[in-house]
């Protein structure tokens, strides 16, 4: 007779605050409408309240993998980066968060991995592991990873310097990378606040590019990074 | 709709939750002696003893609130527990079947709920018991809709026992809350059969020496299984006030059910446990595993009890 086969999650056996802090996450019905239903909010939160304008949407390669490079001002940063996927491809967006901060506690790592989808990103030592995640993750078509280089948000709204990680995810790969650029977060949200207020947002997404013509490398990595920070720094530029 | 219970007027509710109170003490006070008069490691025993502290509240407080609150809980356990069965086999991972089982689920519930439209008695029983042949019928129609084939049979079968087992026998539980003696039905079955689980496994822990069914659970033995044998047949006398309507045969067969089909209903879940190849169900109840885990017993019981009691008593 046949054998069946047993398609058992691998998160089985964790408790409910391992599972929501553990990546990849399996595939799970609640957490799916609940997801839906909160971006469909956000969305509506964000075109209402904060009368987000996005300039360039045509520039995004949907369908394919690629990764959504941004400065880093606010919360709003992440919700306002994925609202511009269209609603199918929701469940495939991963904003990178810091795993010592989004998802350091159960109700943290909840609202982190159901309504954001994030991708716990190790700050410390390195993140080797993380990157590989991320690497990993981009190797399967329709993944859709958004991660800010600067690492943290600014205090001051002036665009940082832009952090390795980046470019030793690209390094050796030809996924596109879609260099954005989001105005208006840290009137409306900066760090320290607690209430986001009401100030118009404005999205600028560039031209995608890729760097899998060059050598895997340290100094591939550094021009990936200052190459983004520039085109990032530029795409405001012309209001 | 039957009436509330009345905390205040009925004594049945209040007799066991004393029972249970001072069980609950004597066991807390035993763990206390364990560990600080003798240094035993009673870690694992700790969390055990803890996971019951949540979840006994949880079950007097439902049949305390009523007949309605206490059908829509078990409805939304029959839920969890399918949830678990479908994440361990895979089934979770199709969600036109799941949701199917899970709506399946939900019509049980309300048919429990809701009055027979011609007599007027509460629940329409029958409705109910043809339950598994709408939900059979649709559940086998999904691949039809969806023309597949390949690999369906797997999903719809699986689909079949997280319905048949899952949701509807375990819906007999709830069907006993349109009883004249719902109140003492449902008490007596919930603690004998909880109390037949730790009678094996204490009987097992002093006297095992046999083990009982290798293949499917190691830690069962021969021993643990008479032990909670014995105690499932003597309790119907010991707590004969839960049905004081029922003559000797039905006790008789109730000691039969819970001690026999306790013990049954947890081997077939092993035996689930077993074949998938895993440890547990779930999480859910930190020191017990899954919440199928906990209620196996009482999925097997809930149902051959009902056929039982309305044989020989009515309704």
């Amino acid at each position: 007779m046949n054998e069946w086969r047993y398609e058992v999650p691998r998160d089985l056996d964790l408790d409910l605050a391992e599972r929501l802090a553990s990546f990849p996450r399996e595939p799970h019905l609640w957490m799916f409408v609940v997801r839906s239903c909160a971006a469909i909010l956000i969305r509506g939160w964000l075109r209402f309240y904060h009368r987000i304008e996005v300039r360039g949407r045509r520039n995004l390669p949907v369908g394919r993998s690629f990764i959504l490079v941004a400065n880093h001002q606010s919360h709003l940063d992440a919700l306002a980066l994925s609202s511009v996927v269209p609603l199918r491809w929701l469940h495939r967006v991963f904003p990178a968060a810091a795993a010592d901060y989004f998802f350091q506690s159960l109700p943290r790592s909840a609202f982190s991995s159901i309504v954001i989808n994030a991708l716990p990103f190790d700050r410390t030592g390195g993140g080797a592991e993380s990157l590989a995640v991320c690497r990993h993750l981009l190797a399967t078509e329709g993944n859709i990873l958004v991660l800010f280089p600067e690492g943290t948000r600014s205090p001051t709204g002036e665009l940082g310097r832009f952090r390795s990680g980046i470019g030793r995810v690209v390094e050796g790969s030809a996924v596109p990378v879609v260099p954005c650029r989001l105005d208006g977060a840290h009137r409306a949200w900066p760090k320290g606040k607690r209430i986001p207020r009401p100030a118009k947002l404005v999205l600028h997404i560039g031209e995608p590019c890729t760097y899998g013509e060059f050598p895997p490398g340290r100094d591939t990595v550094r021009h990936i990074c200052t190459d983004l920070r520039r085109k990032v720094q530029e795409l405001g530029a012309d209001r | 709709m039957t009436e509330a219970f009345d905390l205040a007027v009925d004594p049945l509710l209040a007799a066991y939750a004393k029972a249970i109170v001072a069980l609950l003490l004597v066991a807390g006070a035993a763990l206390a002696v364990l560990s600080f008069g003798f240094g035993k490691d009673v870690s694992g025993p700790w969390r055990t003893y803890r996971g019951w502290l949540v979840m006994i509240p949880l079950v007097l407080g439902a049949l305390w609130l009523g007949p309605t609150a206490t059908v829509v809980g078990i409805g939304l356990l029959s839920m969890a527990a399918f949830k678990e069965f479908a994440r361990a086999t895979g089934l979770y991972r199709d969600w036109w079947y799941t949701v199917s089982v899970y709506l399946g689920i939900a019509a049980v519930t309300a048919l429990v709920l809701v009055a027979h439209p011609r007599t007027g008695v509460a629940g329409w029983y029958g409705l109910f018991m043809a339950c598994p042949v709408y939900v059979v019928a649709f559940l086998v129609t999904i691949p039809v809709l969806r023309n597949r084939a390949s690999g369906q049979l797997q999903w719809v079968c699986l689909s079949i026992v997280g319905f048949v087992y899952l949701g509807w026998m375990l819906g007999h539980l709830s069907f006993l809350t349109n009883s004249r003696h719902s109140l003492g039905y449902l008490l007596y079955l919930i603690f004998a059969v909880e109390l037949n689980d730790v009678a094996a496994f204490t009987f097992g822990r002093i006297f095992g020496r046999h083990k009982l069914r290798s293949e499917i659970s190691p830690n069962k033995t021969v021993e643990g299984s008479l032990g909670a044998l014995a105690v499932s047949m003597a309790l119907p006398w010991a707590l004969r006030f839960s049905f004081p309507h029922f003559g000797t045969a039905e006790l008789l067969l109730t000691g039969l059910i819970v001690g026999v089909g306790g013990q049954l209903g947890d081997l077939a879940i092993s035996m689930i446990k077993r074949d998938i190849g895993v440890k547990d169900m779930g999480t859910a109840i930190p020191g017990h595993g899954g919440i199928l885990d906990r209620i196996d017993s009482l999925i097997f019981v809930a149902p051959l009890f009902f056929h039982m009691a309305r044989w020989f008593r009515g309704f």
